[in-house]
C-alpha cells in the first residue's frame, strides 16, 4: 500500500518536473541576438547580405520553435538551446567572413582605382595630342567635357573609398572605370582618324 | 474485515489525481501556429530574394510587421493558461504576413520583368539618341553648356547601363531619366538651332544651281563647298568629278559677319589668287574674293542696324588651303584640305574658277536621314 502511495507521488513529481524544466532559454537568446547585432555592426548586411539574411532567417525559425515549445505542456528546450548555439556560431562565422570580404573588396577597389588613375592619366596625355588648330574644335570640346565628368566620377569614388565605404566605392569605381575606358577608346579613335600616333 | 475508511479515502484521492493527470496529459491542448508561422517566414524569405524590399516595399514591410506582430501575439498568448490559449489572432496575422509576402513577391517579379522590358527599350532609344547627336552634332559648333549637358547625359547613360546589367533596375531607371532629360534637351536645342540655320536652304539651292549652270554653260570647273557635311566638291560641266573632306572655321554655322568671328563665309565667290611656295603658310592656297560686294553691303547694314559693333571690321583673306586632314575644324574661317588634294585641284582650277560656299547641298530632311 505504501509503495502505491509513493508511486503516485513520484508520477506527480515527474509531471511537475517535466512541465517545469522547459524555461525559455533567455540567456542563449540574448547571446545569439548580441552575436547577430555584432554581425550587423560589422556590416554583414552590406558585404555579405545573403549570409546575413540566412542568419536572421535561422534566428526567426528558432524563435518560432521556442514559442511552439512554450505552447506545449512539456517544454524541453534542449534542442532549441542547441539551435541557438548553432545560430550564434553561424553569426560569428559570418562576422569573421565579413572582415575577409571587406578586405577583398577594399583590395579590388584599390586595384581598380589605380587602374582608372592610369587610364585617366593616359587620357589627359592623349587629349593633348588631339589635333588642335587656331581655335580647337567641337570634338575636343566634347572630349574635354567628358574628361571633366570622368574626373568627377573618379573623385566621387575616391571619396567613398577614403570614408571606408569600400562596397559603395567599388560600385562607383566600376562605373567610373567604364567611363574612363570608353573615353580612352574615343580619344584613340579620334587620333587614329587624324592619323596621329599615340 | 473491510479496509479502514481512510484507506479508501487515500485510494480514491490517488485515483482522482491520476484521472486528473491523465486528463491533463491527454486533453487536447490548442495547437500552436507553428506551420503557419513557418509558411509566413518562407514567403518573406522568398520575397526578400525577389528584391521586394526595393520593388514592392509596401506589401513587403506589411508582411514583416505582420510577422513581428504574430510573434508578439504568440508570446502573449503563451502566457495564458495552457487550456485557455487562443491562437486565432496569431493565425490571422501569420496568414496576413504570408499573403502580403506572396503579394510582394508577385509585384516584385512583375515589376522587375516589366521594368526590364521598359528599360531595355529606353536604353536602346537613348543610345540611338546619343548616336544621332554624335552623328549630326559632333562637329556642330554647340555652346560649352550644351556640350557639358551632352557629356553628363552620356555618363549618366553609362551608369544606367551598368545598373541595368547588375539588375538594379530602379537605379537604372533613375539614371536613365536624368540622362534622357539632358540628352533630349540638348538635342532639341541643337535641332532647333540647326533648323533655324537651314532656313537659308532656298538661297543655298539657288547658288548651287547657278554655279552648276555656269559650269555646264562654260564647260569649265566649279567648286562647291558643303559646310554641313564638310565636303569640297569639284564639278566639270555640271558633273561632280571629285570630292574631299573639308575642315572649316570653328564657328562655321552661319555666314561670316566680321573679322575674327571664326566663321566660314557663305556665298558665290571666285578664285582670285593661286598661291604656293613661300607665298602661303598652308602649302598651297586658292584665295577667293571674300568679301564681295554683297558681303560688304551686308556688313555695313549690320553696323548701321547696331547688330555689329561700330568698331567691328569686315573679314578677308579667305582661302581654300592645304595643311588639312586634321579631323577637326581649326581654321579662322578658311577651308582646309589635305596637301595632296590641293595638288590635285591645282591641276584643274584657275583664277576665276567659281567657288560657292553653302550651309548644305542637301535639304534638312535628307541631312537628318543620312
Amino acid at each position: 500500500m505504501k509503495s502505491r502511495i509513493l508511486m503516485g507521488m513520484a508520477v506527480i513529481a515527474m509531471v511537475a518536473v517535466l512541465s517545469g524544466c522547459g524555461k525559455k532559454p533567455q540567456v542563449e537568446i540574448d547571446a545569439t541576438n548580441a552575436a547577430i547585432e555584432a554581425t550587423k555592426a560589422a556590416e554583414a548586411n552590406v558585404y555579405l547580405p545573403a549570409d546575413f539574411a540566412a542568419v536572421q532567417d535561422s534566428m526567426n525559425a528558432v524563435m518560432a520553435a521556442i514559442e511552439a515549445k512554450e505552447g506545449k505542456l512539456f517544454k524541453g528546450m534542449a534542442a532549441e538551446k542547441e539551435k541557438l548555439t548553432a545560430v550564434t556560431a553561424l553569426a560569428n562565422q559570418v562576422a569573421a567572413n565579413v572582415a575577409a570580404k571587406k578586405e577583398e573588396v577594399k583590395k579590388e577597389a584599390e586595384t581598380l582605382l589605380n587602374d582608372i588613375k592610369t587610364v585617366v592619366a593616359e587620357n589627359a596625355k592623349l587629349v593633348l595630342k588631339l589635333p588642335r588648330g587656331k581655335e580647337g574644335a567641337a570634338v575636343i570640346e566634347q572630349i574635354k567635357a567628358d574628361l571633366g565628368n570622368v574626373d568627377a566620377a573618379v573623385a566621387d569614388a575616391q571619396g567613398a573609398f577614403d570614408k571606408g565605404a569600400f562596397m559603395d566605392a567599388l560600385n562607383k569605381i566600376k562605373a567610373a572605370k567604364e567611363k574612363a575606358d570608353g573615353l580612352n577608346a574615343e580619344i584613340k579613335e579620334a587620333l587614329t582618324k587624324a592619323r596621329i600616333r599615340f | 474485515m473491510g479496509k479502514p475508511w481512510w484507506h479508501i479515502l487515500i485510494i480514491s484521492a490517488i485515483a482522482l489525481l491520476l484521472t486528473l493527470m491523465v486528463l491533463i496529459i491527454f486533453y487536447p491542448v490548442p495547437a500552436p501556429p507553428s506551420e503557419e508561422m513557418k509558411d509566413a517566414r518562407e514567403a518573406i524569405s522568398l520575397a526578400r530574394k525577389n528584391m521586394s524590399e526595393t520593388y514592392a516595399p509596401d506589401p513587403y514591410m506589411k508582411a514583416i510587421s505582420s510577422y513581428d506582430s504574430a510573434m508578439a501575439e504568440w508570446r502573449r498568448v503563451n502566457e495564458d493558461f495552457i487550456y485557455r490559449r487562443n491562437y486565432s489572432k496569431v493565425y490571422a496575422l501569420a496568414s496576413l504576413s504570408e499573403k502580403k509576402a506572396i503579394e510582394a513577391s508577385a509585384i516584385s517579379l512583375n515589376s522587375t520583368s516589366s521594368l526590364q522590358v521598359l528599360l531595355d527599350k529606353e536604353l536602346k532609344d537613348l543610345n540611338n539618341l546619343l548616336s544621332l547627336i554624335n552623328r549630326i552634332f559632333q562637329a556642330y559648333p554647340l555652346t560649352t553648356d550644351v556640350r557639358n549637358k551632352i557629356s553628363t547625359g552620356k555618363m549618366l547613360l553609362m551608369d544606367a547601363q551598368l545598373a541595368y546589367r547588375d539588375g538594379h533596375f530602379l537605379e537604372s531607371e533613375k539614371k536613365m531619366t536624368e540622362s534622357k532629360t539632358l540628352l533630349e534637351s540638348s538635342y532639341e536645342f541643337a535641332d532647333s538651332h540647326m533648323r533655324s540655320y537651314f532656313r537659308s536652304y532656298p538661297q543655298w539651292r539657288i547658288w548651287i544651281d547657278s554655279t552648276l549652270a555656269i559650269s555646264r554653260q562654260n564647260n569649265d570647273y566649279s567648286i562647291i563647298v558643303d559646310k554641313f557635311s564638310h565636303k569640297f566638291f569639284l564639278y566639270l560641266n555640271g558633273e561632280k568629278i571629285t570630292e574631299f573632306t573639308a575642315e572649316l572655321g570653328k564657328n562655321w554655322v552661319g555666314d561670316k559677319r566680321r573679322r575674327g568671328d571664326k566663321a566660314t563665309p557663305e556665298g558665290m565667290y571666285k578664285v582670285i589668287k593661286m598661291l604656293d611656295g613661300d607665298s602661303t603658310n598652308y602649302y598651297k592656297a586658292l584665295m577667293i574674293d571674300y568679301p564681295n560686294e554683297e558681303d560688304t553691303i551686308k556688313f555695313r547694314a549690320a553696323i548701321e542696324s547696331g547688330s555689329l559693333s561700330p568698331s567691328a571690321r569686315i573679314g578677308d583673306m579667305i582661302e581654300i588651303h592645304g595643311n588639312g586632314g586634321r579631323g577637326v575644324d581649326w581654321t579662322a574661317g578658311c577651308i582646309a584640305l589635305k596637301d595632296r588634294e590641293m595638288d590635285s585641284i591645282f591641276k584643274y582650277v584657275r583664277v576665276g574658277t567659281p567657288v560657292t560656299i553653302v550651309g548644305s547641298v542637301d535639304n534638312l530632311r535628307r541631312v537628318l536621314n543620312r
